[in-house]
């Protein structure tokens, strides 16, 4: 009998339209839902875009080209190979100089973190470092490397550097320790408390310090490659003053504001949720 | 069968003796509780019985095989869900995935956890269901004696009542000897075989009081009577009078952890 009313199509019929009432019913809801988490950043944005189009009316194409001369200048930018390359170049230089900011930077952290006597002795150096303006370091790098990919590789290391470094050791020192005793009691060893307990509050909590760092190296970046004239978005922007190609200088900062939207999607934002997905009341 | 005997402990931290030459004998399937006002030792000293610290002088004799240890906040690992929280001493153990589920439904199972609390992380769990996973998680190393640190001091009072018959019910059943952490008279009254009185600068254990009874076998009313009845014991002065503010500043008790909490 059970068999017979599982299979009856006319019992099937009417928990299909039974379901599609309940999706018309909270139809209404999820629209209101997505309506209010994409509205506002929409109308951001079209606020941003109004102001830029009035300002573009009120100075000329020639001071402030309008938002769509400027898509137009990206499209051609990105048309040829030429576009490409910057911006893989300005790309691979923030990654690799970020990963040595990591490594160096966050592994000092660490090791400052567990021994007071290295933070004590590394934390004038950390501050030093935080203080120094990245132009100066620019203007150092150029003197002491040339104008070359290392200095502005060097440039975004020491910039982000310290960053990372009181990052660590803040996420060294903020983490749950009762947390890594309740191991010890069930026979953890240093290491595995390290690894099991430890590094996943410590990596949670650098998520938002590595998405800060990697703003301002690109930042960096762009600045040292304008400097030094090394290929990339930034040597390109330098093309475009010397040219007086505002155009092509603006249709730059958006290839930078993509790359960097880029990094951050597709690398910065996951590894941000696989390691602190447990802190978010939904995650 | 299970024991523990902890001789002439003495500890302390940043140069502040917290405890000092304390002796406990905890006799094979023994319950004891150890009570003592804020500030004597006794988080301390359930962390030298569970291994967490190791004492500055004096030794311990474990005659058992495994332990299990439950804390005050029940310190799960908040990222890991209510079944991997349990697991958790077995995956330190190497143990494999087959063999830990097993050992994890049979746990969650001898505290009453239902299988869809097993999935849910601790930020889901009420308090009394987060009691309820650190005590599995004691469970589930299958151990002889148990170490409990004040586990239900956060508890409200109806809900520390059914964790004492849960581990009472459990004792009962596994017949395990342990430590129990309290600064509670009626739950030292309630749960255990014998209740031993830290000195209030943990210069020693004062003395032993020992309810009349078995636990599990006591009355409200014979609970009750021996705890009215022993709070003029000079024994428990220092329990039922001691002013927290006359204890030294760095002996105010830190719940952030042993090594910063006596």
């Amino acid at each position: 009998m059970m068999r017979s009313m599982r299979f009856d199509p006319g019992l099937i019929r009417a928990r299909q339209r039974e379901r599609l009432a309940e999706w018309a019913d909270m139809l209404p809801v999820l629209a209101g839902r997505a309506a209010w988490r994409i509205g506002p950043p929409l109308i951001g944005i079209a606020l941003f875009l109004a102001l830029w189009q009035a300002a573009h009316l009120q100075y000329g194409a020639f001071i402030l080209p309008s938002p769509w001369q400027t898509v137009a200048a990206t499209v051609t930018a990105l048309s040829g190979l030429a576009g490409w390359a910057a911006l893989g170049a300005t790309l691979a230089r923030v990654l690799l100089a970020l990963g040595l900011s990591v490594v160096i930077g966050g592994g000092l952290g660490l090791l400052s973190g567990y021994v007071a006597v290295i933070r004590a002795i590394l934390a004038p150096v950390a501050i030093i470092l935080l203080g120094m303006p990245a132009t100066a370091w620019v203007i150092l790098t150029m003197i002491w490397f040339g104008p070359s990919h290392g200095a502005i590789l060097f440039t975004i290391a020491i910039v982000t550097g310290p960053i990372l470094y009181i990052g660590t050791v803040d996420a060294v020192r903020g983490r749950d320790r009762r947390l890594e005793d309740m191991a010890a009691s069930f026979g953890a060893s240093a290491l595995a408390r390290f690894h099991r307990v430890a590094l996943r509050q410590i990596l949670a909590a650098l998520g938002p310090v590595i998405g800060i760092a990697l703003a301002l190296g690109f930042k960096v970046a762009i600045m040292a490659e304008l400097v030094t004239n090394v290929a990339g978005l930034g040597a390109e922007m330098a093309r475009a003053r010397a040219q007086m190609d505002i155009d092509m200088a603006l249709a730059n900062v958006a290839l930078a504001v993509i790359g960097l939207l880029l990094i951050e999607h597709l690398l910065i934002r996951p590894l941000q949720s696989r390691t602190g997905h447990w802190q978010r009341p939904d995650g | 069968m299970s024991g523990l005997t902890l001789a002439t402990i003495s500890h302390a931290f940043a140069g502040r003796r917290v405890l000092d030459t304390v002796s406990l004998v905890i006799r094979p399937g023994e319950l004891v509780a150890l009570v003592g006002p804020s500030g004597s030792g006794k988080s301390t000293l359930a962390a030298i019985a569970g291994g967490v610290l190791k004492p500055d002088r004096g030794r311990i004799m474990r005659r058992y095989a495994r332990h299990g240890m439950v804390f005050q906040q029940a310190r799960l690992l908040p990222w890991a869900d209510a079944r991997d929280n349990i697991g958790f001493p077995l995956q330190l153990a190497g143990m494999g995935a087959e063999r830990i589920a097993a050992r994890v439904q049979a746990a969650a199972e001898a505290v009453a956890l239902r299988p869809d609390d097993l999935s849910k992380r601790p930020d889901a769990l009420s308090g009394g269901m987060r009691a309820r996973v650190a005590i599995a998680r004691a469970l589930v190393v299958e151990p002889d004696f148990l170490v409990f640190d004040e586990p239900f001091a956060a508890l409200d009072p109806a809900l520390r009542r059914r964790m004492q018959d849960l581990v009472l019910s459990l004792s009962g059943a596994r017949g395990f000897g342990g430590l129990f952490i309290t600064h509670d008279l009626f739950e030292a009254a309630r749960l255990a075989h014998r209740i031993a009185v830290l000195d209030r600068q943990g210069r020693g254990i004062t003395g032993s009081l020992t309810p009349p009874g078995a636990p599990g076998t006591r009355s409200e009313a014979t609970i009750f009577g021996f705890v009215e009845k022993t709070r003029d014991d000079p024994l428990l002065r220092d329990l039922v009078n001691v002013d927290e503010r006359a204890l030294p500043l760095e002996g105010a008790c830190d719940i952030s952890g042993f090594r910063r909490c006596c």
